[in-house]
C-alpha cells in the first residue's frame, strides 16, 4: 500500500492532467485550475521546509564542529538578521532595503565577478586547440567573443553580422537537436512515472 | 631564436595571478578612462524597442524579474532601461517575479525611474511580488490573475488598486517582458505563457544564457532578446539613455580582447611545446 498509493494517485492526477489540456470544457478546465490551485499552496509551503532545512543542516554542522562550521554560524546570524528586518518592516522596509542593497547586492555581484578571473585563467590553460573538433570550437568562440562586443564593430563593422548568423544557424541548429533530445527524454521519464515504472521518486523502503 | 623559446617556456608556466592582475587593470582602466567604442543595434533587440513603440498607450506590460544580485550587474540596466521606455511610452507596468530575490531589485528600478515619468503606483505600475509555482503558476495567472494575486509585494490587496483590478487575465496584458538569469525564467514564459496565452514575450538574459534562446527566436516563439550587458546597452542606445550598460562596454570589450590574447597565446604555447616533444 505504502507504493501502490502514490502510484494511483500520480497516475490519476497527472494524467487528468494531461488530458486536460486538450478538453475545453468548463467542468474539466475548473477541476485542473483546482488542482493548480492546490499545487501552489503546497510549492508556497515548500519555502518553510526549505528554510527549515537549511537551519537543521547548518546548525547540527555547528554543533558536530564538522569542517567549515565557522561558516554556518555567518549563515545562520545572516539568515536571522534578514528575516528579523523583512518582519519589522516588511520586504519595503529600509533596514531590510539597506541589507539588500549593501550586503546582498554586491556580495551577490561580487561572487558572479570572480568568474570573469577565473575564465581568463581558463583561458590561457585549457582552451587549447588539440583536435579539429577543438579547433572549430575554438575559432567560433574566439569570432563570438569579439563580435559581441563593441570593439568588433569598431575593428570590423561586419563583425556583429556575422556573429548574428554564427547564433541563427549554426548555434541553433546544435540547440535544436539538444532541446528536441532533452524533450523527448521528458516525455519518456513523464510516461514512466505516470505509469509507474519509475518510483526513484518515492525513494527507498519497502512495500 | 633561444630568447623567444625562454620566453615561450616562462608563459608557460606563467603565475596565475598576473593573469587576474590583468583582467583587474582591464576591467578598471577602462571604467575610470572611457574610450566610448560605438555601441552597434542587432535585430533581437531592435524587435523589444520597436514591439514597445507599437504598443498603445495604456496597455499592460508585464515585467518579470527573474533574476537575483548574482546577476544584477548584467540585468538591472537592462531593468531600468526597459522601464524607462515603457513609462516614456505612457505604458503600464505589471512586475512580478519567479525568483524572490528579484522583487526587490524590481521595485529599486521602478522608485528610480517611475518617479521621472511622474507615474503613480497601483495606478500606472504595480509590483505583486514574488510568485512561486513556475509553470502551473503561469498557467494559473493567464487564466484567472485572482487565483494566483491576492495583494501586492507589500500586502495591499489587489483589488484596492486600479490597476490591480483592471488585469483579469492574459487577455490583459499586452507583452511580457522577462529578465532571466536561469530557471524559471524566460524559458517558463515562453513554452507556458505564449504557447497558451498568446501574449508575446520579450527577454533580457545574461550572456551565457542568449545562445539557448535563438530557437526560439528564429520560431517567432520570443519576439525579440537582450542577451548581456551588450544587448543592455544596446537598448539604452535605443532609448537614448546613458546607463550603467554603456559604460561597461568599454571594459567588457577590453576583457574580451584579453581573453582572446590569452586564448592565442595559450595555443602559441601549445604549438611550441609539441614541437619539443
Amino acid at each position: 500500500m505504502k507504493r501502490t498509493l502514490p502510484i494511483i494517485v500520480v497516475f490519476g492526477f497527472g494524467f487528468f492532467m494531461l488530458v486536460s489540456f486538450f478538453i475545453p470544457i468548463k467542468g474539466v478546465q475548473d477541476t485542473s485550475q483546482t488542482f493548480q490551485n492546490w499545487y501552489l499552496g503546497v510549492m508556497a509551503f515548500f519555502v518553510f521546509i526549505g528554510i527549515f532545512n537549511i537551519i537543521k543542516i547548518n546548525f547540527e554542522k555547528i554543533q558536530r564542529r564538522l569542517r567549515d562550521w565557522e561558516y554556518s554560524i555567518i549563515l545562520l546570524v545572516c539568515l536571522f538578521i534578514m528575516m528579523a528586518a523583512g518582519f519589522i518592516g516588511g520586504p519595503s522596509g529600509g533596514l531590510f532595503l539597506y541589507f539588500f542593497r549593501n550586503f546582498q547586492i554586491p556580495l551577490g555581484a561580487t561572487m558572479f565577478s570572480l568568474l570573469a578571473f577565473f575564465v581568463a585563467s581558463a583561458a590561457f590553460r585549457a582552451f587549447r586547440a588539440r583536435n579539429p573538433e577543438a579547433t572549430l570550437l575554438l575559432i567560433a568562440a574566439v569570432l563570438v567573443m569579439i563580435g559581441r562586443v563593441p570593439i568588433g564593430y569598431w575593428l570590423w563593422h561586419g563583425f556583429p553580422n556575422l556573429v548574428e548568423w554564427i547564433m541563427n544557424v549554426p548555434n541553433t541548429a546544435a540547440k535544436r537537436g539538444i532541446l528536441f533530445g532533452i524533450d523527448l527524454g521528458m516525455i519518456s521519464m513523464g510516461l514512466r512515472v505516470l505509469l509507474g515504472i519509475e518510483r526513484s521518486y518515492m525513494g527507498g523502503g519497502k512495500e | 631564436m633561444e630568447t623567444e623559446k625562454n620566453i615561450l617556456a616562462r608563459l608557460a608556466h606563467l603565475d596565475r595571478r598576473i593573469i587576474f592582475l590583468l583582467v583587474a587593470i582591464a576591467v578598471i582602466v577602462p571604467l575610470l578612462i572611457p574610450i566610448g567604442l560605438p555601441v552597434d543595434i542587432t535585430e533581437p533587440v531592435k524587435n523589444i524597442y520597436d514591439k514597445v513603440e507599437s504598443l498603445p498607450e495604456g496597455s499592460v506590460v508585464v515585467v518579470s524579474v527573474d533574476y537575483d544580485p548574482g546577476s544584477e550587474a548584467e540585468l538591472y540596466p537592462a531593468t531600468e532601461a526597459f522601464l524607462e521606455h515603457c513609462f516614456r511610452r505612457n505604458l503600464r507596468v505589471y512586475m512580478l517575479g519567479l525568483w524572490p530575490a528579484g522583487i526587490a531589485l524590481g521595485n529599486m528600478a521602478l522608485r528610480t525611474i517611475a518617479p521621472k515619468y511622474d507615474k503613480k503606483y497601483g495606478t500606472d505600475y504595480i509590483n505583486v511580488g514574488y510568485k512561486p509555482g513556475g509553470p502551473v503558476m503561469l498557467l494559473s495567472l493567464g487564466r484567472n490573475v485572482a487565483d494566483v494575486v491576492k495583494a501586492d509585494y507589500a500586502g495591499v490587496p489587489i483589488d484596492s488598486l486600479p490597476l490591480g483590478r483592471e488585469v483579469k487575465s492574459a487577455r490583459d496584458m499586452a507583452l511580457v517582458m522577462s529578465l532571466s538569469a536561469g530557471d524559471p525564467g524566460v524559458l517558463h514564459w515562453i513554452i507556458y505563457f505564449h504557447a497558451r496565452f498568446g501574449v508575446p514575450v520579450g527577454a533580457a538574459t545574461t550572456a551565457i544564457m542568449a545562445p539557448q534562446q535563438y530557437p526560439y527566436l528564429a520560431s517567432g516563439q520570443l519576439l525579440g532578446l537582450m542577451g548581456g550587458l551588450k544587448g543592455a546597452a544596446e537598448y539604452e542606445t535605443l532609448v537614448k539613455r546613458r546607463g550603467r550598460a554603456i559604460a561597461g562596454m568599454d571594459s567588457q570589450s577590453i576583457v574580451h580582447a584579453l581573453l582572446v590574447l590569452f586564448i592565442i597565446l595559450g595555443n602559441i604555447i601549445l604549438i611550441y611545446q609539441r614541437g619539443r616533444r
